[in-house]
């Protein structure tokens, strides 16, 4: 079948544009953080509900990625990293994707609340309204704290993982929230250094758009700086072991140098990089990778 | 009305057989998607169901 045909979006929906829908991508890493607020928690969960309180938390935050792509279509189209996404390409309509993500939240939260408990059912419905409300509908487009305020999205998984499996909310998945809360700034600064020229013709007032790549520079050191002790806290508090701590020690120490190369990348007098923000890129996966092993080594930690 | 769903029959008649073979690979794989979610969705409620009531003796 030639190619033009498949491309055709007037032949309907694929099942992978819904599934697209739901930015599997950032399901992933929530997902992740999800289930590692589970493992960690001090009781026993059965796995039955276990699975069934990571399901609600994949579907919740692809619900609230749903609502999400229908509220910013106007942008998306306009980016070269979203133009792709199913309802610029108008394979799926606005209302078809509001629907889908308003009637999967509504489902995620219930179906939570049924096979847990209300504590972890309401952190859910916060975050989902969280991310839909607060970042995308007033913070994104109006300042370029949006992800410093609109990161505590993200970081809301672990907390529900660890609601779901104890009924309560204490220090331990507090933390959690405010590593990945400090965590958010660096990974999407160091992401939007590479891609600012795509947020500009969206309007999306990102940092290095406002302020600039040097300003951008220094924030991501700043925001390193900070997020390293509070990794270090969970273990000097006790609530973490040996294996943690020597964890998020190395990887610290490898994200403060992640974050001065970004500083002292080769640059011109704006703080535009020479060589294609290559400490930038680095820094962005590197922040993946960190958040992944330190979130692991909390779990390992644990069930040692 | 172009927020409301694509039209995608209308033209029907006037596709190729190639265009229809597509629509109709596309509608299919749609189809089995939503089967298996609904699937999906009534054995979880029921195993949750099974969980609860064995573990608390009740659902809530």
């Amino acid at each position: 079948m030639s190619d033009s045909v498949l491309d055709r979006a007037d032949l309907g929906a694929t099942a992978a544009d819904w599934v697209a829908l739901l930015k599997p991508r950032v399901v992933s890493l929530v997902v992740f953080t999800g289930a590692i607020g589970l493992v960690i928690a001090p009781v026993h969960i059965n796995p039955v509900l276990a699975l069934t309180a990571i399901l609600c938390i994949a579907v919740g935050a692809g619900a609230s990625g749903a609502i999400n792509m229908w509220y910013d279509r106007d942008i998306d189209l306009i980016m070269q990293r979203t133009r792709s996404r199913p309802i610029p390409m108008g394979r799926i309509s606005p209302a078809g994707a509001l629907g889908f993500g308003v009637v999967l939240a509504v489902l995620s939260v219930m179906v939570m609340a049924m096979a847990t408990n209300l504590i972890a059912a309401t952190v859910l419905a916060v975050s989902i309204c969280f991310y839909v409300f607060v970042y995308t509908m007033w913070l994104k487009r109006r300042t370029p704290q949006n992800i410093v305020i609109g990161g505590a999205a993200g970081a809301f998984p672990a907390v529900i993982g660890w609601a779901a499996a104890t009924g309560s909310i204490t220090a331990l998945p507090i933390l959690l929230f405010a590593i990945v809360f400090f965590w958010t700034p660096p990974h999407f600064w160091s992401l939007s250094l590479f891609a600012s020229g795509d947020y500009e013709r969206a309007g999306v007032p990102m940092l290095p758009v406002v302020k600039g790549a040097r300003y951008t520079r220094w924030c991501i050191v700043i925001y390193t700086l900070l997020l390293v002790p509070l990794t270090l806290a969970p273990y000097a508090m006790g609530l973490l072991g040996p294996i943690y701590g020597a964890t998020a020690l190395v990887l610290g120490l490898g994200f403060i140098f992640q974050s001065w190369r970004v500083l002292r990348d080769d640059q011109d007098a704006q703080g535009l990089s020479r060589t294609q923000n290559a400490p930038a890129r680095a820094a962005f996966k590197y922040s993946i990778l960190y958040l992944f092993v330190l979130f692991a080594a909390a779990a390992v930690d644990r069930l040692v | 009305m172009r927020d409301r769903m694509p039209v995608t029959q209308v033209e029907e008649n006037h596709w190729t057989p190639e265009e229809r073979a597509e629509f109709s690979r596309r509608r299919k794989g749609r189809n089995f998607l939503l089967l298996g979610v609904l699937g999906g969705f009534c054995v979880l409620i029921y195993a949750i169901a099974l969980v609860k009531l064995h573990e608390y003796g009740q659902m809530w």
